[in-house]
């Protein structure tokens, strides 16, 4: 075991495959020689060369499109996005170029790229650098997006990305690239559609990822001191989903309880707890409950930030309301 | 530029076959045969074909809404192509796609596209893969003057610029972004007037002369193949038909329309045949005969095709994952 | 009424030579700009009424608009009245009704070709050139101020045009004894059969290059010829040159940037007058200042004249030298 931050489990994911597939190729804005905005691609343009580690202009279309371009004719790009938030104007090439091209030529197309997507708040970057719209790209047929919370699965995750044949939407968060923990010498592929459960329980299940599993970590250890056992799962794979390790958890806890950084209004949480109240209902004892953040766009001030996102007091919060 | 008598045969026997497969579309549509949008590019076959006659099988080329020229120019299948636009299990996209999303990874086909300008993007993409691996492919990106006011343009261009990619951007002016006439869309009259802004060659050609077109995609993809970057060539051109099969076409004047008629290119190529004794009238007649029956082969190929099952619908979405059916 | 014209071909300087050398594209708005240039320059010296061609991108109207916005336009600015056809007619249309009106003086921008459109159309009236294009040998490069002067200074008529203008040799084309079309600078014969891009530029089509005159300095086919002497446009001869062919070797620019070796026979003289005939015995094409324009079969006699009929043509420098000497400046 050695330890990493999660900033460097991506780019460790990252450098494992360039060395071993020329093929993979890394582009986006200030990615090179700056090193990426949040210095995950720090290095890598000096290991690898600028013909592999690429500085594009910023153009975020073009970004997401060449990576569609490329993956279509032989590469394996990984194009980063500097903040989720400036997908929106490169939305079209993944919405109605990436996601469908496969089904649309009836299968007969293999288009194995990563988009990062840096998100999430809490650094005071306000409305237009915080956001986290991991739902939009879940709602979309054709993506896979997974959101690794960790270092270990940070790596490992990329490994399966990048194998992938697929286009994977790779949301990071960028609150927790510096938090750090332990990461296997040998790094393997983490497969997609598997949960990680950080800590059982068998109280009331706390379903999350990203930077929320910390969150609910803490939460939960609250809880503890009031009696109450939290089960918390880390889902790491946004879709495809672990349907299956839900069920188990829910089966043991009937209680369940999901957090997400997402405005809560048609946040992706709304989409599982649907889900859940389809195929397990049965199995709870109590009302689906969401923590969220505020229907607002992310303000600036610190003190409206830390008002407007879900914290672990949230969530402690909530979780009383079902006992 | 001298060319065989072999080589203009065959770039007039592409020619043919996109007019006499939009022609037949043309009719299917209005016969009900054929759901959907189709939008047919009618009068524009010489750019396709000028473009496409400069092409190895492993070039590639990114296409439009108005696709299906490009597509048969570039060697698709006219059996596939059809039974796609009947959405039959043996279309080029399992009926998955229909006429706008056409493609042939095979060939070098990265698709045909729904969305106005999405293609050139994909195209600097696929120029970034051939540069990088190093081969001395080529990417041809057609779109339309309408497209050259979305971002993608400038986006692409500059990208292909900066990066010196093999790729040919050719712009179709064909005078209109769906009902708005070129000079109600862009402050610019010819559409190459823009690489200057990319510092690129940009160069303007009769669109319905298909020896200009080739000539120019010639020379550009030369240029391409030497690593020396990017070129914008600009095709005026027209398209006899609507933008989309249904369009009434007010916004433009049946004397506009008769003057284009007279520069049809396929008419344009013929008497260029019949004048240098490269066909006889009764050469041509026979080739007529001849694409005809290929393209009545392609009808009753897709008529006879079965229609994709309804199980299919859920395949394909990902390369190792089918949603059950019991989701919705 | 002092009155000039001003054709502007919204189609040059972005033909095919921006790939085969090394030729920039010059946009139409640059071109809207040069007009301006040329208005501004005029009305300010007495020119009191201009006619513009009409084209596709209306580069007229666009001038008239942007002038009358900024309040600087004092001259009365007319579109001709003719429908346009987007094509090399309208240029040959508009000059003719230019010369029939008898303006002062026409100010063209466009490249060799385009000035061999209007030279088919116009005998009288004075003719300034502006290249806009890098590859031209007729029109040179002028500021479109300068040339609105000199268009003034010429419509003024305050001295007699003989004085100023020079009359351009050009070379009548003929084919099998019949005048089928003409050429300013040169006549390129080559045996490539289809008009294709227009501009001609593969050294290895082409067999005999005829010119009207030519120079060391001068850019494009007629460089060739200047490569090896220089013929005068006031020189009362021009000449022939068989090429791919022959133990004359030297380089000529015959394109922007495009430096090439070239293999030649002897230079022959054609005196004014005088015609010069080439019987090939292949199919081919004759370029007339740079673009294919005219189709033979083989065995065609084709016969290239040397005449001194084309335009009239304002030498800038004389004219505003002269003006300088009238009191044309002073105030």
């Amino acid at each position: 075991m050695r330890t990493m931050t999660y900033g460097e489990g991506i780019r460790e994911g990252m450098r494992i495959r360039m060395m071993e597939d020329p093929n993979v190729i890394i582009f986006g804005e200030d990615v090179g020689q700056f090193g990426g905005c949040f210095g995950v691609t720090a290095g890598m343009f000096e290991e690898f060369s600028g013909e592999r580690v690429r500085d594009t202009p910023i153009s975020e279309g073009v970004i997401i499109g060449a990576a569609v371009g490329s993956a279509a004719t032989g590469l394996k790009p990984i194009a980063e996005l500097m903040f989720m938030d400036f997908s929106t104007v490169g939305m079209d090439q993944l919405v109605n170029q990436a996601a469908k091209m496969r089904y649309m030529f009836g299968g007969k197309i293999a288009l194995p790229m990563v988009v990062r997507l840096p998100s999430g708040g809490g650094v005071r970057a306000a409305a237009q650098h915080s956001q986290s719209l991991e739902s939009w790209f879940t709602h979309v047929p054709g993506l896979k997006v997974v959101y690794p919370s960790n270092a270990a699965d940070a790596a490992g995750m990329m490994l399966t990305a990048i194998d992938d044949d697929n286009p994977v939407i790779f949301v990071e968060h960028k609150a927790i690239y510096a938090i750090k923990g332990e990461v296997p010498d040998v790094i393997e592929p983490i497969p997609f559609g598997k949960a990680s459960v950080k800590k059982e329980g068998k109280d009331v299940t706390l379903l999350t990822y990203g930077k929320q599993v910390y969150d609910a970590m803490s939460a939960a250890e609250t809880l503890a001191k009031e009696g109450i056992d939290a089960e918390v799962i880390d889902l790491r794979s946004l879709y495809p989903l672990d349907k299956e390790a839900i069920g188990a958890s829910l089966k043991k806890t009937g209680k369940v309880v999901l957090v997400s950084e997402e405005v809560k209004r048609g946040g992706y949480i709304g989409e599982i707890a649907a889900m859940i109240s389809e195929e397990f209902f049965f199995d709870l004892d109590a009302p689906i409950l969401r923590v969220g953040a505020l229907n607002t766009p992310i303000p600036f001030s610190a003190e409206l930030e830390d008002y407007v996102l879900p914290n672990d007091q949230d969530i402690v919060n909530m979780v009383k309301k079902l006992f | 530029m001298k060319l065989s008598n072999e080589k203009i045969l065959s770039m007039y026997d592409t020619m043919l076959r996109i007019r006499k497969f939009e022609e037949k579309a043309m009719g299917l549509f209005a016969e009900g045969e054929i759901p959907g949008f189709v939008h047919l590019y009618l009068g524009e076959e010489a750019v396709a074909t000028g473009a496409c006659a400069n092409l190895e099988k492993d070039d590639f080329i990114t296409s439009t809404h108005r696709g299906h020229g490009h597509i048969i120019a570039k060697g698709g299948d006219i059996n596939f192509m059809m039974a796609e636009l009947y959405g039959k299990e043996t279309g080029y996209c399992k009926g998955k796609g229909g006429s706008m999303h056409i493609a042939d990874r095979s060939k070098g086909i990265l698709g045909a596209n729904g969305i106005v300008g999405a293609g050139h993007n994909i195209a600097a993409g696929a120029g970034l893969s051939v540069k990088y691996r190093g081969t001395d492919q080529v990417v041809l990106c057609f779109f339309g003057d309408g497209s050259t006011n979305q971002s993608t343009f400038h986006e692409a261009l500059n990208l292909s610029s900066i990066w010196k990619l093999p790729v040919v951007f050719i712009c179709e002016n064909n005078g209109y972004g769906i009902s708005m006439s070129q000079d109600r869309h862009q402050a610019i009259k010819d559409v190459s007037d823009r690489a200057v802004a990319y510092n690129i060659p940009g160069v303007t050609v009769d669109g319905n002369d298909v020896f200009a077109v080739y000539e120019a995609v010639n020379e550009a993809a030369k240029r391409a193949r030497k690593n020396q970057g990017p070129t914008l060539v600009e095709c005026k051109t027209y398209r006899h038909r609507g933008h989309f099969e249904g369009d009434p076409t007010m916004y433009r004047t049946d004397e506009e329309l008769q003057e284009w008629l007279e520069k049809d290119p396929v008419k344009r190529m013929q008497q260029f045949m019949l004048d240098n004794d490269i066909a006889s009238q009764a050469d041509l007649d026979q080739k007529g005969a001849e694409v005809d029956a290929i393209i009545a082969t392609a009808v009753k190929f897709a008529q006879d095709s079965p229609k994709p099952s309804l199980e299919s619908a859920v395949e394909n979405v990902y390369s190792d994952i089918v949603e059950e059916v019991k989701v919705r | 009424m002092t009155t000039i014209g001003i054709i502007a071909n919204p189609a040059s300087g972005k033909d095919i030579r921006r790939l085969v050398s090394h030729a920039t594209v010059i946009d139409n708005n640059e071109k809207v700009n040069i007009i301006e240039r040329i208005i501004l320059g005029a009305q300010t010296f007495g020119v009191k009424k201009i006619y513009v061609m009409p084209d596709s991108f209306m580069m007229g109207y666009k001038v008239t608009e942007k002038l009358e916005l900024s309040g600087e336009l004092k001259v009365d600015i007319e579109i001709l009245d003719m429908k346009i056809k987007a094509s090399p007619k309208d240029t040959q249309t508009a000059a003719a009704l230019l010369e029939e009106m008898q303006v002062g003086c026409i100010v063209v921008l466009g490249g060799d070709g385009t000035h061999r459109l209007v030279a088919k159309s116009i005998n009288k009236v004075p003719l300034i050139g502006i290249s806009t294009g890098t590859n031209n040998a007729y029109p040179k490069m002028l500021e479109g101020t300068v040339a609105g002067m000199a268009a003034a200074a010429a419509a003024t008529n305050a001295i007699d045009y003989e004085t100023y203008c020079e009359r351009d040799k050009i070379i009548e084309v003929y084919k099998n004894g019949e005048l089928v079309d003409i050429s300013l600078m040169d006549a390129v014969v080559s045996d490539e059969i289809y008009i294709g891009a227009k501009a001609i530029w593969d050294l290895k089509t082409i067999q005999h290059i005829v010119v009207s005159s030519c120079h060391p300095a001068s850019i494009g086919f007629s460089s060739i010829l200047g490569a090896n002497i220089k013929i005068d446009a006031s020189d009362d001869f021009g000449a022939s040159l068989k090429i791919n062919s022959g133990d004359n070797h030297f380089l000529a620019p015959i394109a922007a940037g495009a430096i090439v070796e070239v293999t030649s026979e002897e230079i022959q003289k054609i005196e004014l007058g005088e015609t010069f005939y080439l019987e090939p015995d292949y199919k081919g094409m004759i370029a007339l200042d740079g673009e294919r324009e005219v189709g033979f079969e083989a065995g065609d006699r084709l016969g290239f004249k040397i005449v001194r009929n084309g335009p009239r043509h304002v030498v800038v420098e004389r004219i505003l030298e002269s003006a300088l000497e009238n009191g044309f400046f002073q105030r």
